[in-house]
């Protein structure tokens, strides 16, 4: 079909684009070196990341509709104009999430605008479904590489640090410019977060 | 920067983050594509960046950087109407007619990846085109004309 | 101020009143036409036999004094010029012409009058007659309240007949050949011979004679043009991106302004800083407006942008801050010192309500909605020594004029008005903020052009929004029929508010709170309809068809629920209480055309609503389905009546379009206050119906109705509560406020 050359040439576009430092903190932690308990209030922090709107918006499941949750709506619903992500994530099949959001590494300064980052923007794969999910069904699919991309717990840090470098999603959640509650914290803070759960074995609270 | 609009090559020295609708009407006096809303909520600065549809008061002037930017004056002209322009008039879609630019390059990117749209599909791809006016029925229709135009049926 | 606008000034618009003020001018005055303007410009060999037809050797020029906000009446007003004058379409060029009185506007003078569409009696029509000299007399050019074509049909019929009568003249003098025996085709006068001599041809000697005036009006079944499926004049440009709006202008060494005014609208600067501004890219200077400031730029992105750096506190809103406080003073109006007027009282329905066993009571909503067009507001003005250009779209060009004027320092008649083609209104463009605004910063840059645009978000947080109502109905039921209502309606007048702006006064009551629900020709055997009027809030404006949209809302809605409560069918009840032959076969056509009364499947529902506005009887069925995802809406059968209808494919289209204006607004779009401010900043939170939501829209126009009618808003007000009352019909469920996204998903 023709939309599959459309979505390579739009991964192609998006990874010419990397670029740039993360300009974070990287203070690694050896296995074990964080109890279990530490382990799970730094998940329970992550939890309140991924779970808010910034996050689990474009976290959908197989309908592959991107939500329109948080503060600035009244009540949570699918994204307006009847935009439908297709199989591809990207919208391939019907409207890019491209013709809106832009690729640009460029802060986000205009409120209400289709927000932008420094990846091209997508759903995330169908398996990480993280919108409407439990604290622990969303823990459990972080932790498992058969449905977190194949990551274990240095790729899950090298994944933040990667996405920092490109202004991507992770990043843009933690700074979404004026008219949208940002993700809790600092990306600083989530990176801290994420490398005490490796380090303490990835607990989840249903262990 | 250097940018690429209906095929004539322009240098432009602007902020980088000036959208592309501001570099194409105020700087290029390119005033097909129009402004409506400045947030990508009304459609009506669609252009065609790299042959795909955008909303140009998105696009920062420097993600266009070297791009090949195509709108609706170089999609056709009134001696030489496109398909999907052609349908638009058989319709007589417009009314106020400033969503139209738009919608019709909208409807253009639609066609080029699928020419025979079914009432799902073109209610999907067009939704994101805002019109106040209210000629959704018409739209729909054009685009089927025009389909048919560009399938050669 | 010349005297006839001082009188407009005392009595604009109003019945009574401007009858008054209109005698004093005598019939003289009423039978002498205005000058026609077209004289003034003209060049040598130009030919101008009334102020709408102008020839030259190259071109054939027809002036279409009505503004086109998209409505399709550029097209419509030359289509009728040519129908007589013989010209195809295409061998023309169009012009909106200089303001002037010549071209007024008789019809809105019926829409001024408390009068019934359907009350033609002669005492009625003596009113009409005389408001409209009252038109002519103050030269008041207006395009507004669906009018065009009302005013504009015997018009410019006569306009094309008199010039064709004329290039026949001019043929005869020229040729020899007499009069009687020539003939007119396609821009040419014919010979017998078969030689055709172009107009233009023609014009030199033309120019020479006295216009002929005693003319013949081609009988509708000579028609060639009206009635007939015409390409529209614009709509080729309008495809193609070559239509130039008055966003799109450039004028010589034009400069970018854009605005930041109070958004509490009305209310003062406290302090302001621009030092931000000034170092912006691009900015040549920051001045002070009226409730604001202007940035000058050399780009209207840098202009919008350093407009928003400027650091500015804002005064209070001389209105209510917040929204509670609006409905509170609307709930709180329902009293005898407010009562604007009592416009029907049938039988006796207080007396049989208070008798009654059962009453059906409901209170209903209608809130403030925006304009919202999609070219924002924009006017280009230049101040020069002696005179003020302004270039923009705008309904009410001699008005226009003198709030330049005021502004500029120049005589009225030096402020020179270019009308252009405008990106929707709805009522936006009969506002006079935007140009006054623009003339202030131009007043400030003499001899330099200005390029005034608004942000979406300016643009939403200065309009002026339609007013909000609360209505209040009781009803009872009898052997299965409707027995009494007595519906009472509360808002602010808009009117008042509107034209006060404008700088006239309104007295007496005010025709917009119940219009659309007293006027409906049904008779009820009790039906009591009183409006009281809300001391002015917030300023509020004209929104495509005024008060019909919220009062005839209210109205169809709680007649469906009375119906209901009689148990008898919407459809058939209404047919029976209608008394005019004309709107009843509206209603009768919409249930044929929908098969009303036929078996649905699961889920659906059908309601239908008929509300009279500007002159249109209209009814409409609205069918949904109750699914999943909440609402859908299906189709829709759309009836009315406007009399002749001048160009079916823009009918259709108009009518078809302002569904889904009505719908969409229903369905999820209103302006609230919080602060002081209005909260919705775009059309985000404003958002009106996509495309996925457009129903299947059936038109028909049936052709009863002896007077011409315009077709630009009629078709709004029975939207909303067809929508409504087919939601109850498929789930129960009874809405009684807008937007109904407040109470149901819709998909």
């Amino acid at each position: 079909m023709r939309w599959i050359v459309f979505v390579a040439a739009m991964i192609v576009a998006g990874g010419a684009f990397a670029a740039g430092e993360h300009g974070l903190d990287v203070n690694r932690l050896e296995p074990g070196s964080v109890s279990q308990a530490e382990g799970l209030a730094a998940w329970g922090r992550i939890h309140d990341v991924v779970s808010h709107p910034r996050c689990a918006n474009c976290h959908t499941d197989d309908a592959n509709v991107p939500m329109w949750s948080g503060p600035e709506y009244e009540k949570p619903g699918p994204h307006g104009m009847n935009i439908n992500a297709g199989e591809s994530r990207i919208g391939a099949e019907f409207l890019p999430c491209q013709t809106c959001h832009a690729t640009s590494a460029l802060p986000n300064t205009v409120p209400h605008a289709a927000p932008h980052a420094g990846a091209p923007w997508m759903l995330a794969p169908v398996e990480f479904v993280w919108f409407g999910q439990s604290e622990n069904a969303i823990c459990e699919q972080m932790r498992d590489p058969e449905r977190n991309g194949g990551r274990d717990g240095d790729a899950m840090v090298e994944h933040i640090l990667h996405d920092a470098e490109l202004r991507s999603f992770i990043t843009w959640a933690f700074d979404p410019g004026p008219g949208r509650e940002a993700a809790p914290g600092t990306l600083q803070e989530h990176l801290d977060d994420t490398i005490r759960w490796v380090a303490a074995g990835m607990p989840c609270p249903g262990d | 920067m250097r940018l690429t609009v209906n095929r004539v090559q322009y240098d432009i020295d602007v902020e980088p983050d000036m959208p592309l609708l501001w570099v194409l009407r105020d700087e290029l006096g390119i005033t097909g594509t129009k402004y409506g809303c400045g947030i990508a909520q009304c459609g009506a600065c669609t252009v065609h960046l790299d042959g795909l549809a955008v909303r140009s008061c998105q696009i920062p002037a420097q993600a266009a950087e070297g791009s090949k930017i195509v709108t609706i004056e170089g999609l056709g002209t009134p001696e030489a109407l496109h398909a999907v322009q052609q349908a638009w008039v058989e319709h007589q879609v417009a009314q106020c007619g400033y969503c139209q630019s738009g919608q019709i390059m909208q409807a253009a990117s639609l066609l080029d990846t699928n020419p025979d749209p079914t009432d799902e599909e073109i209610d999907r791809v067009m939704s994101g085109n805002l019109c106040r006016c209210g000629t959704y029925p018409r739209i729909r229709a054009a685009v089927k004309t025009a389909g048919a135009k560009l399938r050669g049926a | 101020m010349t005297r006839a606008g001082e009188i407009a000034r005392r009595a604009f618009l109003v019945g009574s009143a401007a009858i008054a003020g209109g005698v004093a001018f005598g019939l003289y005055a009423v039978r002498t036409p205005h000058a026609n303007p077209l004289l003034a410009g003209l060049a040598d060999g130009e030919a101008t036999f009334n102020p709408w037809v102008k020839i030259s050797k190259d071109a054939i020029t027809l002036i279409t004094s009505h503004a086109d906000m998209g409505q399709g009446v550029a097209s419509a007003q030359a289509l009728l010029i040519a129908e007589e004058l013989d010209l195809e379409m295409g061998q023309f060029q169009i012009s909106f012409g200089e303001p002037a009185a010549a071209y007024y506007n008789r019809a809105m003078a019926d829409e001024s009058l408390p009068l019934m569409a359907t009350d033609e009696r002669w005492t009625s029509e003596s009113m009409r007659t005389a408001a409209g000299s009252l038109m002519k007399l103050l030269g008041i050019q207006g395009t507004g309240g669906s009018t065009a074509m009302s005013d504009s049909f015997d018009k410019l019929r006569e306009a094309g007949a008199v010039a064709r009568e004329t290039l026949k003249l001019a043929a005869a003098e020229e040729s020899g050949v007499p009069v009687g025996e020539l003939r007119t085709e396609a821009g040419a006068v014919l010979l017998p011979d078969g030689t055709a001599i172009p107009y233009t041809d023609l014009a030199v000697k033309a120019a020479t004679l006295q216009p002929v005036t005693e003319v013949r009006l081609r009988e509708p079944s000579e028609w060639r043009l009206i009635g007939k499926e015409t390409l529209r004049v614009d709509m080729v440009a309008k495809s193609t991106g070559t239509m130039t709006y008055g966003i799109d202008l450039d004028v010589e060494d034009m400069v970018h302004a854009a605005i930041r005014v109070n958004p509490r609208k009305g209310g003062a600067v406290k302090r302001l800083d621009a030092s931000n501004a000034l170092q912006m890219r691009g900015v040549q200077k920051v001045v002070e407006v009226t409730g604001g400031i202007a940035v000058i730029a050399d780009n209207t992105w840098r202009a919008i942008r350093a407009a928003e750096a400027v650091d500015i506190d804002w005064d209070d809103a001389p209105y209510p801050a917040e929204q509670a406080q609006h409905w509170e003073a609307v709930a709180a109006s329902f009293t005898e010192d407010r009562l604007d007027r009592t416009w029907r009282d049938d039988g006796a329905a207080e007396d049989v309500l208070a008798e009654a066993g059962n009453v059906v009571e409901a209170e209903y909503r209608s809130p403030y909605v925006a304009h919202a067009p999609l070219e924002p507001l924009n006017a280009t003005v230049l101040v020069g020594d002696r005179h003020t250009d302004v270039w923009t779209g705008h309904q009410l060009p001699r008005i226009l004029q003198q709030h330049v004027a005021a502004i500029t320092g120049h005589e009225v008649s030096a402020v020179r008005f270019h009308n252009q083609f405008i990106g929707g209104s709805f009522g936006h463009r009969l506002e006079l903020e935007y140009v006054k605004l623009a003339a202030e910063i131009a007043v400030q840059m003499p001899g330099t052009p200005v390029k005034l645009t608004y942000s979406r978000e300016e643009d939403f947080a200065q309009d002026f929004p339609r007013h909000i109502a609360i209505g209040r109905g009781r009803g009872s039921v009898a052997n299965g029929h409707v027995e009494a209502i007595d519906l009472s309606i509360a808002a602010p007048s808009v009117s008042a508010s509107q034209m006060g702006r404008a700088g006239y006064a309104v007295p007496g009551p005010d025709l917009q709170i119940a219009a659309g629900a007293w006027n409906n020709p049904y008779k009820l055997p009790n039906f009591r309809m009183r409006a009281f009027r809300v001391p002015e809030l917030a300023p509020v404006s004209s929104w495509r068809a005024v008060g019909a949209p919220g009062a005839g809302f209210i109205f169809d809605c709680f007649l469906d629920e009375v119906i209901h409560a009689a148990g008898a069918d919407p459809m058939l009840e209404r047919i029976r209480l209608m008394e005019h032959d004309v709107s009843r076969k509206v209603l009768e056509t919409v249930a044929e055309m929908s098969s009303w009364g036929g078996e649905l499947a699961a889920g659906k529902g059908r309601g239908v609503a008929f509300v009279e506005s500007f002159g249109v009887p209209f009814a409409q069925v609205v069918e949904v389905t109750d699914t999943d995802r909440g609402i859908r809406i299906d189709r829709v059968w759309a009836a009315c009546d406007a009399g002749t209808i001048v160009d079916p494919v823009n009918f259709e289209g108009l009518i078809q379009g302002g569904i889904v204006w009505g719908l969409g607004h229903a369905m999820n779009c209103e302006i609230t206050y919080s602060d002081g401010m209005v909260e919705q900043s775009n059309y985000h939170v404003h958002q009106g119906m996509r495309m996925y939501q457009s129903p299947e829209i059936i038109v028909r126009g049936l052709q009863n109705n002896h007077k011409v009618r315009g077709i630009g808003e009629p078709m709004v007000p029975p939207a909303a509560p067809a929508l409504a009352n087919a939601i109850f019909a498929a789930t129960g469920k009874r809405i009684r406020e807008m937007p109904f996204d407040k109470h149901i998903d819709f998909v």
